[in-house]
């Protein structure tokens, strides 16, 4: 039903993608089809094969991967797609805030208890900061305030950036997950994964403004045109909800498990992340907010990151792997990582954090 | 070994559980899912390698030889629902909630949750010893949980079950009272909160020290030389803690993975041979009764123990 009214939308463009990295071309079903030798091609041959592909790489600088299960930092180099080194943390990383001077890296460590502090460029470790449950973790966009979802205890916590001074707890049901601001700073919208709500709250009044239904199990959080849109896990399409007053004005149906949502640098796109059912990723035009391209992706992805040579990169939480596509084609390659890697962070000018 | 096992649990989660979750409604638990996907996979992968193990030692060196095995297959049961089903579930959400609350109510008024790598910075980026702290520490208090539960007469009503098994095999390990599982369970939550312990941050090393609880138990004629003994916890050195002689209230050999402990508080007996196992005082649906007639038992046998009745033989 999904796929027929995907693939009856006229603009639609059914990307089908493949993994073209050595571990994906190495997998049982291409053994199979190329004869069981061709599993077992000499080192050399393989070493060839890797070489010819990172000749094809231009791309510079560094990744950062958040492993919530592993309890690590995954260092990539964008030159060669390697893993280059590993941050211990202390429990579970899971999402990231660039300070507003753009100095300081956070990185949320939710059942740790605390935010560990990096430099953006080196990503050396400055500091560890105690701070309860910070699950999903953003700056306004004045820099006035920092918000931290706690979805394990139902809470949301709204700090006055400089010292990072708590101002008011929201004890909130439940899960509050992912989050997005107005572009003037007034309002931040909260998800609530366990009641299927969005939260408003104003920031200078830190009053919840309004706390509507959006659809089941709302994860990720974009605010668009005045609107705001969210992926529903729990059903398989996106809610576009008015920003003044919560109401629903349209559903955008892209597949189950719709999850995260992130606006493309050029401002033309939204790419949306799908759990289950096609495993897929969803462009969405973002003047219409039509489906206009589907990406399958299987493995769970999750975040992503816009790469300045045009490449995406994903986070593939169920496979321990990042994915790297490429948008033109549809075909990616993989990086392994860390167990469940969920939060990227990406700095294009970064290449001294490989080292 | 590890992604292999993380891509298993990871295609657990994407076409097993999400899918049910996503039909149940209850898709907002799927980290939760995953964490018990993790702790399905690497029990499973627990009672493979134990198997692989310890059958073929058990074929080769075996203490006993018995006609009927039957009473042996109970324990098998038990193996599976204290790795793979239930228990694991509960366990990782229990822990999990409890840790996520005491922690985050600790962060709240000003105090810093305690683990070791926040004592000890250092440990960050030493993953194998930190674990090796964590592991001796947990022993050492699983070394006086299992003392006590052979101190307090009700306690070892329902640990008698666990004693009870003439045909003590690897299998034998996980063969325990639901209600002392409980309150092992709680006992180690105590402290692993009091330290910080990950739940799920050292998989592959909690298989490792599992596998050295279930060989403790084999029936295989296997010590491992004297200084071997005095660093772990061998078959023969547990099984002198299963001989008839010790079962009760007062026994030696408390210890799971460390023999460390007996050594330091005198309950440490390394002079004894490959004795044969059992508790005498234990009635015969103990050693012998299917999983529920067990369970039975030894609830009966702990009341009896709290609230008086009909006295039973010496323990």
């Amino acid at each position: 039903m999904l796929l027929r009214r995907l693939n009856n939308t006229p603009e639609l463009i059914d990307m089908v993608a493949e993994d073209r990295s050595i571990a994906g071309a190495l997998t049982r079903r291409r053994a199979l089809a190329l004869g069981a030798a061709a599993a077992w091609l000499p080192g050399v041959a393989q070493a060839q094969l890797a070489q010819a592909q990172l000749a094809q790489v231009q791309a510079k600088g560094a990744v950062l991967i958040m492993n919530s299960g592993a309890a690590s930092l995954s260092v990539i180099d964008m030159a060669t797609r390697r893993e280059t080194r590993r941050i211990p943390v202390l429990r579970e990383p899971h999402h990231w805030a660039l300070t507003p001077d753009r100095k300081e890296l956070l990185i949320g460590d939710s059942s740790g208890n605390e935010l560990q502090v990096l430099d953006p460029a080196t990503f050396a470790v400055l500091r560890r900061m105690p701070m309860s449950n910070p699950y999903h973790l953003q700056f306004s966009p004045n820099g006035k305030h920092f918000v931290v979802a706690g979805l394990a205890r139902n809470q949301v916590d709204i700090y006055e950036s400089a010292g990072y001074k708590l101002l008011k707890r929201f004890p909130i049901r439940s899960m509050p997950s992912h989050m997005d601001f107005l572009p003037d700073s007034s309002v931040v919208f909260m998800s609530l994964q366990g009641t299927g709500r969005i939260a408003a709250i104003d920031l200078r009044s830190l009053e919840i403004v309004w706390n509507e239904e959006c659809g089941a199990a709302p994860a990720g959080v974009l605010v668009h045109n005045g609107r705001v849109l969210t992926g529903n896990m729990g059903g398989d399409d996106v809610t576009v909800m008015d920003a003044k007053t919560g109401k629903i004005v349209r559903r955008i149906r892209t597949g189950k498990g719709a999850h995260t949502l992130f606006r493309a640098p050029d401002g033309k796109t939204i790419w949306v992340n799908n759990r289950l059912d096609v495993q897929s990723v969803v462009v969405l035009d973002a003047a219409t907010l039509d489906p206009v391209r589907r990406y399958r992706l299987p493995g769970g992805p999750d975040d992503l990151e816009f790469a300045p040579d045009g490449k995406v990169w994903f986070t593939m939480r169920f496979i321990h792997k990042v994915a790297v596509l490429d948008p033109g084609s549809g075909d990616f390659t993989t990086i392994d990582v860390g167990r469940s890697p969920h939060g990227i962070f990406l700095n294009a000018s970064a290449a001294a954090a490989v080292a | 070994m590890i992604p292999a096992f993380d891509t298993a649990a990871g295609w657990i989660q994407e076409t097993l559980l999400l899918p049910m979750l996503f039909a149940l409604g209850l898709i907002q638990w799927e980290d939760i899912s995953f964490g018990w996907a993790l702790f399905a996979v690497y029990g499973a992968a627990q009672v493979l390698v134990t198997f692989a193990l310890c059958v073929p030692l058990e074929r080769w060196r075996p203490v006993e030889h018995w006609p009927d095995a039957r009473a042996v297959v109970v324990d098998v049961l038990y193996t599976f629902i204290s790795r793979v089903g239930l228990l694991p579930l509960m366990t990782y959400v229990l822990f999990f909630r409890l840790q996520v609350e005491l922690n985050g109510a600790l962060t709240d008024m000003g105090y810093v949750p305690p683990t070791l790598e926040r004592i000890f910075p250092f440990l960050f980026g030493m993953p194998v010893l930190t674990f090796f702290l964590y592991a001796v520490i947990l022993d050492f208090g699983e070394y006086w949980r299992h003392r006590l539960s052979h101190m307090f007469r009700w306690w070892y009503s329902l640990h008698a079950l666990h004693h009870a098994q003439r045909q003590m095999t690897f299998w034998s390990d996980d063969r325990n009272h639901l209600i002392d599982d409980i309150i092992g369970f709680a006992w180690f939550t105590c402290i692993a909160l009091l330290i910080g312990v990950p739940p799920m941050q050292f998989p592959l090393l909690v298989l490792l020290l599992r596998l050295i609880e279930s060989l403790s138990h084999a029936n295989a004629r296997v010590s491992y030389g004297w200084l071997g003994e005095r660093l772990l916890v061998s078959p023969r050195f547990h099984r002198a803690h299963h001989g008839v002689t010790a079962a009760g209230e007062v026994s030696v050999n408390y210890g799971a993975v460390l023999p460390w402990w007996d050594m330091l508080f005198r309950t440490g007996d390394f002079s004894r041979e490959f004795v044969k196992t059992g508790d005498p005082t234990a009635e015969e649906a103990l050693a012998t009764g299917g999983y529920f007639t067990q369970q039975w038992a030894g609830a009966k046998r702990m009341l009896r123990d709290l609230f008086g009745g009909t006295p039973r033989g010496a323990g």
